[in-house]
């Protein structure tokens, strides 16, 4: 493996000081299952490896936030969010998300924050935060930055995080309308696996859905049914199809990828959309919030 | 070899302490230093399960884990599953008991990944077993032996002595 | 003595070996400490075919603690090659890589991490070149040649890249096109797949004294020896080959890789060296052979097959290896177990510039079985015979000589092929939305072999049993000590089995075509049979009696008075203070044919019969497979708990190439998927709900006890069963392998079930 300095800084203020002398060539470590792969492959190169597990501020831990938003900890750990009685109340995509992000293994060490700022358009837990209309907190240089999710992801590998900026928390807020969420993927596979495509359906009270889908271009994209019509019991299934064809209009597979090919993925799209939106909604009925 | 970094991990109960570099795995620690060589070596990229190890009460690949994550840590390896007088766990011997090992290169990461999922929920449903043991492969296909072991130990039906011959 | 838990032949006790493997205390090879140990790393290239014009180690040497960059330059000139049919693989590259992953230079240091950092440092000056690596690309007319034709010798087809065919055939074949009711065609693939053992292959060697030790994770010990002594020119007595039992092999450890290297490494520097392979590199180390394949095959009105008309492109590497081997022996039942008037097949090993493809569990039947018994599935459905009765009404009958002049049917394969359609229930309703799939296989056993074996018996009664056989996980110690302990009457645990080093265990030619059990176990009962006559001379001898009149079986000592004696209670007083043993040798030989196309006919047939229950999601493609019937032909379950295990592990590995493995390729011929996460085998979720396996015995077999060989059975028949069941269920059938969820999805997509109806 590549040679680099390890550091462990004890509070927030030395891991930004840090990222912030070190820029590029610093990189943060937190569950390392990104990380460790790529100073492996050769892929990073950093000269210094930032350990953030020492930090205070970025503790794992889910709470209640005052204004009952769910403040999840930045090195909280998939095998706890999926877990969590309150993740799994509020934001069920999100737990179902976070339940098959690799193995058993894989799922004690990865991070949400960690999940986030790799930035693969796959990102399991990406589509579930896109609906639940998610917050990254960030504390840098310049201070604390509140950045909502779709604009943290830029493209593959790159967010719009600043030079010395670290995420401390992804906050869900509370939404003024409740909303229920089901999370589906394609995998080629049963067993743990990257996915082909990742997708996450969510309905609100005021019968809006918002969709958000990854792994189809460079980045996950949410958009919303603003109309209604996805939601709309007496909508028609050629309705509700064109409704998700104006959804993932701007969905990009590359014809590169080695897990599925472009047509594929689309049509998957579509099939995970139905499916997705069929949970939700029997959720919804169910009295699920 | 010293290196670097000094760092003090428990590993089956007793305190080591080691100099490493920041750039050596858990995995090189646990062999290459303290000369545990029960834990494997196979992908390296947190695919296999060949290199499972429990910290801190969680499995984990230690392929992906530095040795200076692990600083303070406790650590359990295959080596640390029998009684002190060599006896077999009962998991060990219903491994053996249920003809769950062939070539037995996953076989310590299996054992660790099944003693942490029984940890975790003494009665687990078949699929919990499936899913709790996925990050395991195994290509010689002992996968229905090893639910039949690991459900055995969960029914208490497996006794350690039988098998330590 | 302890109380004697079962552990007679056909009792399943704990695996010998067992207790190391569940504490870690088991040994691989990356797990031996030597001292004084140097570390060595394979440089390769990025691409699949280069001409090598220069390398440049001065980088690498410049770092502290790196000992050696050894490239073809370095060894003995002309470069030595090695293969185990063809000696055409240069021990490192000369002029120009041939594959992706071929080596060019082994870089030796101090320790991994050194050797890996100054192996990326070594410079390769290298002109990238074209590449083939499909068959369609092997076979163009202006196709770049894979080996250069003047190391091809007087070989016809030097100035090709088809290495050799294989022509098998009996029978009127014109004739029977002609009476033919019925013609089925199709073609298949089967895709390149790679065995993925858990333990990547690993090599070492060390000066000793002045001889050479080699270890390595070689499943055929004595042969490895018998390479390495030509190459560095020492006498066998001077080549000691520690075989530690590998990791899983599957047939991609039986021949050498990388062991001349390291062995010409650690001569140079006097200093052990050890190899051992990354995953990827073990990818790009060892492989099955893929096929195209186009399959006609013939019917009367009543179903019986009346000719099978086979060709077979298989695409080897670009190296021989045991790779045509495969092909031969693959192709050559082809035509399946059944009674066929005509058969012609025409299988071809074609060289391309990849991985050299070699041994793999199945060894060229999987590819062209999958294409046979998806044929013969289709032809069923067309004539509207059910599947099941039509492969009764062909399959041959025990002494059939169903391939003629060869080894007759041996089994009573129609109750394999009965209990396997029982188990699941053939002819009963298939649930909703579910389909149904069977397929039967042959394997040929082995056709030539050589095992010898020595057993001690101790003054104490214990036992040491002797074998060359590689103990690989299929669990040969166990098998062998059971032999001896029955026929020594002593416990299985005071049974030691040694293997895997030359020097002290006897001559074995190789562990590989399901052949252990019954060559070696017949080894071992031999040197056991050996060890009652002295025990019977023993018994003479201190009891005054005539030797014609005692008999000695199974670990009973029989005196005509009626007495009967444990073997200790003859070697108490027969060894008297002096002490000693007895020492038994075995040895078991199936010489060669020389008039048969194979070299000798098969010593038995590996049958089994697979039927497998399964649903299709029709939106995503995804396979579900419901329930999984194997059930094979294994004359004597010596082990039944192992027989198990064994033929569950096949079904699974079928399982593998059925739905999700293959290897990627780019434009340039690079592997694109090597490693963990973009190659994909089962894991404990990807099982049949329900997986049931079963052996047939009838004790007719060669081996000790009636066993016949097994464990390559299951994996022959499951991807036709599984395409069969999907068939079944949607009426879309399949000819390219794996079904990927994807590619299930797009045949659905193609399927016009009107178009198809009007046609």
């Amino acid at each position: 493996m590549h040679t680099f300095a390890y550091a462990r800084p004890a509070s927030l203020e030395e891991a930004v000081a840090l990222l912030a002398e070190h820029g590029p060539d610093a990189r943060v470590l937190a569950g390392g299952t990104d990380l460790i792969i790529r100073l492996r492959d050769g892929s990073a190169r950093p000269r210094l490896v930032v350990d953030v597990k020492g930090v205070p501020e970025l503790a794992p831990g889910i709470r209640a936030g005052s204004d009952g938003a769910l403040v999840i900890g930045a090195t909280t750990v998939m095998t706890d969010i999926a877990a969590d009685p309150l993740v799994r109340r509020n934001a069920p995509a999100l737990a179902e998300a976070a339940a098959v992000v690799g193995s058993v293994q894989i799922r004690n060490r990865a991070t949400l924050a960690g999940n986030i700022c790799n930035a693969s358009p796959a990102a399991d837990t990406a589509p579930a935060l896109l609906v639940h209309d998610a917050t990254v907190v960030a504390i840098g240089p310049g201070g604390t930055r509140r950045i909502p999710l779709d604009e943290f992801f830029v493209r593959s590998g790159v967010t719009t995080l600043a030079r010395g900026e670290i995420v401390t928390a992804i906050e869900i807020p509370a939404p003024a309308s409740r909303i229920t969420s089901a999370h589906q993927r394609r995998t080629r596979r049963r067993g743990h696996d990257l996915a082909s495509v990742t997708l996450c359906c969510g309905v609100d009270d005021a019968g809006v859905t918002r969709v958000a889908f990854g792994s189809v271009g460079p980045r996950p994209l949410l958009r919303l049914d603003t109309a209604g019509v996805l939601a709309d019991p007496s909508a028609s299934p050629e309705a509700r199809a064109a409704a998700f064809e104006t959804i993932f209009t701007d969905a990009r597979p590359s014809a590169r990828s080695m897990r599925a090919g472009p047509e594929y993925r689309v049509a998957m799209l579509r099939v995970l959309g139905r499916r997705a939106l069929a949970t939700a909604l029997e959720r919804r009925a169910a009295g699920e919030a | 070899m010293t290196e670097g970094l000094a760092i003090t991990l428990t590993v089956n109960g007793v305190a080591r302490t080691l100099g490493v570099a920041p750039n050596h795995t858990l995995l090189e620690a646990l062999r290459d230093d303290l000369a545990l060589t029960g834990t494997k070596e196979c992908c390296l990229v947190g695919e296999c399960g060949a290199c499972t190890v429990i910290v801190d009460g969680r499995p984990v690949d230690s392929c992906l884990v530095l040795a200076v994550e692990a600083d303070g840590s406790r650590v359990l390896t295959v080596e640390g599953l029998a009684a002190a007088d060599g006896a077999l766990s009962p998991l060990q011997a219903a491994f053996l008991d249920k003809g769950a090992v062939q070539c037995g290169f996953c076989i310590p990461g299996q054992l660790l990944a099944a003693h942490a999922l029984l940890a975790d929920d003494a009665h687990p449903t078949r699929h919990a077993i499936e899913e709790g043991m996925a990050g395991n492969l195994c290509r010689c296909g002992c996968y229905e032996q090893i639910f039949e072991a690991i459900e055995g130990v969960a029914e208490g039906a497996v006794v350690a002595e039988d098998a330590a011959r | 003595m302890t109380a004697v838990r079962a552990s007679r032949v056909g009792d399943s006790p704990n695996r010998v070996g067992g207790i190391g493997r569940v504490t870690g205390g088991q040994r691989y090879l990356a797990d031996l400490h030597v001292p004084d140990l140097l570390h060595a790393k394979l440089v390769t290239l990025d691409c699949a075919r280069a001409r090598i014009l220069g390398v440049d180690a001065s980088a690498a040497l410049a770092l502290p603690g790196v000992h050696l960059v050894m490239t073809a330059d370095d060894l003995p000139q002309p470069v030595p090659r090695f293969g185990p049919q063809n000696q055409d693989r240069p021990v490192l590259a000369v002029g120009e890589t041939k594959y992706h992953g071929d080596a060019v230079a082994l870089v030796v240091a101090d320790t991994r991490e050194l050797a890996e950092r100054a192996a990326a440092l070594v410079r390769v000056d290298h002109e990238e070149l074209p590449a083939v690596f499909t068959v369609a690309g092997a076979l163009a007319p202006d196709a770049p040649l894979v080996q250069d034709p003047a190391l091809r010798g007087s070989d016809p087809r030097a100035r090709t890249n088809v290495l050799n065919e294989h022509r098998v055939g009996w029978g009127d074949l014109a004739g029977q096109e002609a009476a033919a009711a019925f013609i089925v065609e199709g073609r298949y693939t089967f895709p390149m797949v790679t065995h993925f053992a858990i333990e990547p292959h690993a090599f070492m060697a060390a000066p000793d004294g002045d001889g050479l030790a080699v270890w390595s994770t070689i499943q055929h010990p004595n042969w490895l020896q018998k390479l390495i002594a030509g190459l560095v020119g020492m006498p066998l007595s001077r080549v000691r080959v520690y075989a530690p039992d590998p990791g899983g092999g599957f047939g991609g450890k039986q021949h050498a890789k990388h062991e001349p290297a390291v062995v010409f490494a650690a001569l140079k520097l006097g200093r052990p060296v050890r190899l051992v392979l990354t995953l990827e590199e073990s990818f790009q180390a060892v492989r099955r052979a893929s096929c195209a394949s186009h399959v006609r095959t013939g019917f009367d009105g009543e179903g019986r097959i009346l000719f099978q008309d086979i060709t077979a492109d298989y695409l080897i590497g670009a190296y021989t290896d045991i790779a045509d081997r495969v092909v031969g022996k693959g192709s050559y039942p082809a035509a399946g177990p059944y009674n066929v008037p005509a058969v012609r097949i025409v299988a071809r090993s074609i060289l391309s510039h990849t991985v050299p493809s070699t041994a793999f569990r199945g060894f060229g039947n999987p590819q062209v079985n999958w294409a046979v018994e998806s044929t013969l599935d289709e032809g069923a459905r067309a004539l509207g015979i059910d599947r099941l009765e039509i492969r009764l009404r062909n399959l041959a009958r025990k002494g059939d000589r169903f391939i003629p002049f060869d080894t007759p049917c041996d089994g009573d394969w129609a109750q394999t092929v009965r209990l396997a359609a029982e188990r699941i229930g053939w002819g009963t309703p298939v649930p909703e939305g579910r389909g149904r799939g069977i397929a039967l296989g042959i394997k040929s056993g082995p056709t030539t072999g050589l095992s010898y074996a020595i057993v001690r018996l101790l003054g104490d009664g214990s036992v040491v049993v002797y074998a060359g056989t590689s103990d690989m996980g299929q669990g040969a110690r166990t098998v062998l000590a059971q032999v001896a302990a029955q026929e020594l009457g002593a416990p299985l645990d005071w049974v030691t089995v040694v293997m895997g080093d030359t020097a002290i265990v006897p001559y074995d030619q190789q562990t590989s075509a399901s052949r252990s059990t019954v060559l070696m176990g017949n080894a071992v009962l031999a040197a056991c049979r050996d060890i009652q006559a002295k025990l019977r001379s023993m018994a003479a001898r201190v009891h005054g009696l005539d030797e014609a009149d005692i008999t000695a079986d199974r670990g009973v000592v029989s005196l005509p008075d009626g007495r009967e004696l444990t073997p200790l209670e003859v070697l108490r007083p027969g060894l008297g203070r002096l002490g000693g043993e007895l020492t038994g040798l075995g040895e078991v030989r199936k010489d060669a044919e020389p008039g048969h196309p194979l070299g000798g006919a098969p010593a038995f047939f590996e049958f089994n019969c697979t039927v497998i229950e399964a649903g299709v999601d029709r939106e995503t493609g995804d396979i579900t497979i419901d329930r999984h019937v194997t059930v094979s032909d294994v004359g004597k379950a010596l082990n039944p708990l192992q027989v198990r295990m064994q033929d569950e592990g096949a079904a699974i590995m079928g399982l593998g190439h059925t739905l999700m493995e293959h290897y990627l390729f780019d434009e340039r011929g690079r592997i694109r998927n090597l490693g963990a996460i973009d190659y994909r085998i089962p894991t404990s979720m990807d099982l049949p709900t329900e997986l049931h396996s079963e052996a047939v015995e009838n004790a007719d077999g060669p081996g000790p006890y009636g066993a016949k060989g097994m464990s390559e059975g299951a994996l022959l028949c499951v991807a036709p069963a599984v395409a069969a069941a999907v068939l079944d269920a949607t009426g879309v059938a399949i000819r390219d392998l794996p079904l990927t969820p994807e590619r299930v999805w797009r045949a659905l997509q193609q399927h016009d079930p009107e178009k198809e109806a009007a046609s």
